[in-house]
């Protein structure tokens, strides 16, 4: 998809209304998140804003010996690319059946959405119980499978999205022009769906990174981040994971902007967006 | 022949071989895998509570299902529909708007920090965040302090924190992510040369909001929508860590019957949650028509 | 894999490069960091190594751990459970747990039960020679045997009251304060019938004349009255919320969004550490005592670590374990070897702060002191019960 400011000129007070409403968006997004950030550069061990004066990246320094956060980072990091990597082509999968489907549309998607409708201590230990069964040793595989489950709806559904998107008429021109069902499939729909699916993969990502509920029953012994965090709260936090929220709210920035706007910035054709665009009717996006 | 626009080419209910393939990656992981635990849930919800070995044991009965019907078990479905809807209606509300403005009012390198700034904050740990947001609504938190010094009130506002107020901004603040990612990719369904089309012809900016552009991101904002209300069910962390004393929901009422292992309460209580959904759900489908909703536009 | 891990005071002369270098030379536990063990002469390096699955309160650490490996020859990986029983059985009974970890940690009271079901499995009393120098009364708990086996070793032992703000709250002695209307949503009680329940027994029977046999083990009717007790009180908006574990408390205190709360009493240390002016109080109705008790799990045995865990246990008994633990969190072993371990490595640990550490606790049990029990009879009753509690 392209992003174009398209709505230039009068809107009455709707550009306004609703750039105030993204801002306030925003500010409850941020406003735990900068508490953190602030909160993690104060030195004490008590967690609570201080003068800037008194400034300090102690809690940082430590964050760097903390060899069991470390474990669970990778742990968690190992999981949700797992995940991430097989929801977001099954999710694919999913929708392109959904579509092609009719009567059993319904039943199928009540199965495809029935993954996520399930209480999460619930699956986890339904899951943990039939894993055990067949002698999987719990471990990121076993979290990946319960966390595959919860996840798969979401990118299905976003991949969805992403279909409805697609026109016919395009996919019918590719054939008409000769293009095998698969070719057609490769080369337009798949390029059409380019951030559908970074989406999906990023969802799913995210989902399975804050998802604690099923990994406590299908974790092995290394805890994933979740787990570690709720450890650490029930029995003693040091300073460090509020510093660790900063360090990935500061890094993160970084690396997704750095994506995003590669992404964006491939599909632009270099417009200017302040310009007003000359009358172009007919061109698809 | 696989077709993509969910239409044309089907004829009626043939059953083709490459839909069947499509399906089978999501069916095998869903129904091989997701099945079982549902059916042992379902299952073992109509067993007894074994007192000798603290276990179940295959006496069957409706008596778990009984208990939910008593000592205001059925409040906490209630109170956490309730909160979920709520966060639910807050956050469409908001994300709305927000995803206009990356969709429509945005170039690319807007657009992108934007939904950035969005999805960055989902990084960090919720239960962290959660926990932040006491620090900032608390007695002598940065919003009172802030109103205190300012000379708006007198005497910190208690129901900042540990109130349903809390609780929902809490989730809203969590789940908005949710909410606006569907919408802004549901953007890409809008072809920009016919909103150009009826701005040129003299729409006002609103009439063309309402005619064109919500009825188009309509799948979005119903996805969004779902995302929202499911994880919002399914969530304990911003009750119990902002809620008022004891504040229950679906997720904490589980745990607090597993700990007694009450193992059938603790499993009818997850499938009155599935069944409830899966009807909401499917009665939402019927209204919404969503089938149509998903397809393509044009021809 | 050896960790390192920034917790815990610095030992002895040693700086963070040298530890550092230590680890990354996979030098586990050399001489040089054994400044705290006994100078025993170790026998053959063991490669034995145990799981531990136990609350994070009772962790001491990376090097901590290494220390005990060098006495024990048993080197231990240790897993926050989360301090809940119900998902820790649950994972026990339905879940893997029995698959990866050896021994567990857990409050008193789920013993029954687990070995019934042959998910734990006894202890040989005559392969832990330092179970004897336990405190009779700590190995008296009741719950700690089924069928005249011993299935839990008491290994942290704590008596529970208030936690109070001095300067808000003034000078506490009574759990009437938290249920007391001048101090109206400016008091918590811990989101957990396990302790909040017998905290409420306790006020009734001694300050209000209830007819209540043992707080820590209600009949259907003492429950009822304790129980419409606590509900009145929280329509009444007595508190202003449930805390739920370690960080909840403590910002509670810290923040001042409390004045007084029923707690646990490392709270007190943490938050005294952090600049708050609190305290723990004597109360005249007697504290909530508790036990958190080391398992044997079953599937340990299965895999030929019984004899490492008995040793592991041993050595928790030993006297470095309880010093460590105690300054880090001010929970105490209940042996006297703790006093003795210190007076012997009086370079590592202050004799007298852990004499008086341990005979604070003492003073404590020798009070009235009412038995915390995850499992009283009633147990699903009270789940009911704090069920209406919660949509009261």
């Amino acid at each position: 998809m392209s992003f174009d400011s398209i709505v230039t000129g009068r809107t009455s007070g709707g550009r306004l209304l609703f750039s105030a409403i993204a801002a306030l968006c925003l500010t409850i997004m941020y406003a735990p998140v900068l508490y953190l950030l602030l909160a993690s550069l104060n030195p004490d061990a008590q967690l609570g804003l201080v003068p800037p004066s008194r400034y300090s990246l102690t809690w940082y320094l430590a964050l760097l010996e903390d060899r069991r956060l470390a474990g669970a980072l990778e742990e968690s990091a190992l999981v949700g690319l797992g995940t991430a990597a097989l929801a977001t082509p099954i999710g694919l999968s999913a929708a392109l059946a959904y579509r092609a489907m009719t009567r059993m549309r319904g039943i199928f998607l009540l199965v495809v959405l029935s993954a996520m409708l399930v209480p999460g201590t619930m699956e986890g230990l339904g899951l943990s119980a039939a894993l055990r069964v067949v002698g999987l040793t719990p471990s990121w595989v076993t979290i990946t499978i319960g966390h595959l489950l919860w996840t798969l709806p979401f990118a299905a559904v976003v991949s969805l999205i992403g279909l409805s998107a697609v026109k016919p008429s395009t996919i019918a021109a590719a054939r008409d022009l000769g293009a095998g069902p698969m070719r057609a499939f490769v080369d337009i729909t798949l390029p059409l769906m380019r951030a559908n699916l970074i989406s999906s993969f990023v969802f799913a990502f995210l989902l399975s990174l804050n998802e604690h509920a099923r990994a406590y029953y299908l974790v092995g012994r290394q805890n994933t981040l979740p787990l570690y965090m709720f450890g650490a709260m029930n029995s003693g936090a040091s300073p460090t994971i509020y510093a660790f929220s900063g360090a990935v709210i500061v890094i993160s920035i970084a690396v997704v902007a750095v994506v995003f706007a590669g992404l964006a910035g491939q599909r632009s054709e270099g417009r200017d967006e302040r310009q007003p665009r000359p009358a172009d009717r007919g061109h698809t996006s | 022949m696989l077709d993509e626009s969910g239409g044309h080419e089907n004829v009626g209910a043939r059953w083709r071989p490459t839909t069947f393939l499509l399906a089978l990656p999501s069916l095998a992981v869903l129904v091989g895998l997701g099945f079982i635990p549902l059916a042992l849930m379902a299952t073992w919800s109509f067993w007894s509570f074994d007192p000798d070995t603290y276990w179940i044991k295959p006496a069957w009965s409706l008596a778990s299902y009984a208990a939910l019907l008593e000592d205001g078990r059925a409040t906490v479905f209630l109170r956490t529909a309730g909160l979920a809807a709520l966060t639910t209606a807050v956050s469409t509300l908001l994300a709305v708007p927000a995803a206009t403005v990356v969709g429509l009012m945005s170039g690319p390198r807007r657009a992108a920090l934007l939904l950035a700034l969005f999805t960055i904050p989902f990084f960090t740990s919720g239960l962290v965040r959660a926990f932040a947001w006491r620090l900032v609504l608390g007695r002598h938190g940065v919003v009172n302090n802030a109103l205190v010094s300012l000379g708006i009130v007198q005497t910190p506002v208690e129901w900042l924190l540990f109130s349903d107020f809390a609780v929902v901004l809490g989730m809203v603040a969590a789940y908005l992510p949710f909410a606006i990612i569907p919408i802004v990719l549901a953007f890409a369904r809008i072809e920009h040369s016919v909103i150009r089309a009826s701005l040129d012809l003299g729409a006002g900016f609103w009439t063309m909001f309402s005619t064109i552009v919500l009825p188009l991101v309509m799948p979005g904002i119903v996805a969004g929508f779902l995302f929202v209300f499911v994880v919002a069910v399914g969530t304990s962390m911003e009750v119990q860590l902002l809620g008022g004393a004891g504040a229950s929901s679906i997720s904490i009422m589980i745990n607090d019957v597993l700990r007694v292992v009450n193992f059938p309460l603790a499993f009818a209580i997850a499938t009155v949650v599935v069944t409830l959904l899966i009807v909401l759900i499917t009665v939402a489908n019927r209204a919404l028509r969503l089938s149509r909703l998903f397809e393509s536009l044009g021809i | 894999m050896a960790h390192h891990s920034g917790n815990g005071p610095a030992l002895g002369v040693f700086s963070q490069l040298t530890r550092r270098r230590l680890v990354h030379n996979g030098v586990l536990g050399a001489a040089a960091l054994a400044t705290g063990s006994l100078g025993i002469p170790r026998a053959a390096r063991a490669a034995d190594e145990i799981n531990f699955w136990a609350t994070g309160t009772l962790d001491i650490g990376d090097d901590g751990w290494k220390i005990v490996a060098n006495d024990s020859g048993v080197k231990v990986n240790f897993t926050d459970n989360g301090n809940d029983p119900g998902p820790v059985v649950a994972k026990l009974a339905v879940g893997n747990a029995n698959d990866i970890y050896d021994i567990g940690g857990l409050q008193g009271g789920s013993e029954k039960e687990l070995a019934r079901r042959g998910l734990i499995a006894p202890w040989d009393l005559s392969q832990i020679p330092n179970y004897a120098s336990l405190w009779q009364w700590a190995k008296d708990i009741p719950y700690l045997t089924y069928e005249g086996k011993t299935y839990g070793i008491p290994t942290v032992i704590n008596a529970d009251s208030i936690i109070a703000l001095r300067d808000k709250a003034g000078s506490v002695d009574s759990y009437g304060v938290i249920f007391d209307p001048k101090l109206k949503g400016k008091t918590a009680m811990e989101d957990a019938w396990i302790n909040s329940v017998i905290f409420t027994a306790i006020y009734l029977k001694n300050s209000e004349n209830a007819k209540i046999a043992e707080p820590g083990n209600l009949t259907a009717d003492e429950l009822g009255l304790v129980m419409e007790f606590l509900i009145k009180h929280k329509r009444d908006g007595q508190f202003r919320t449930f805390w739920n574990g370690w960080e909840q408390g403590l910002q509670l205190v810290a923040n001042q969004e409390v004045w007084v709360m029923t707690g646990w009493e490392p709270i007190v240390y943490a938050a005294r550490m952090r600049g708050v002016d609190c305290y723990y109080a004597v109360p005249k109705e007697g504290y909530e005592a508790w036990g958190n008790n080391t398992i044997l799990l079953k599937g340990a045995v299965n895999r030929g670590r019984s004899k490492a865990a008995h040793r592991l246990v041993n050595a928790l008994l030993s006297g470095f374990y309880g010093c460590k633990l105690g300054m880090l969190r001010g929970y105490v072993v209940p042996t006297d070897n703790n006093v003795a371990y210190a007076t012997a490595n009086s370079s590592a640990f202050d004799p007298a702060r852990v004499g008086k550490l341990v005979e604070h606790v003492k003073k404590k049990f020798a009070g009235k002191v009412y038995w915390q029990n995850t499992r009283p009879d009633n147990f699903q009753l009270y789940e009911t019960w704090w069920q209406r509690l919660r949509n009261a």
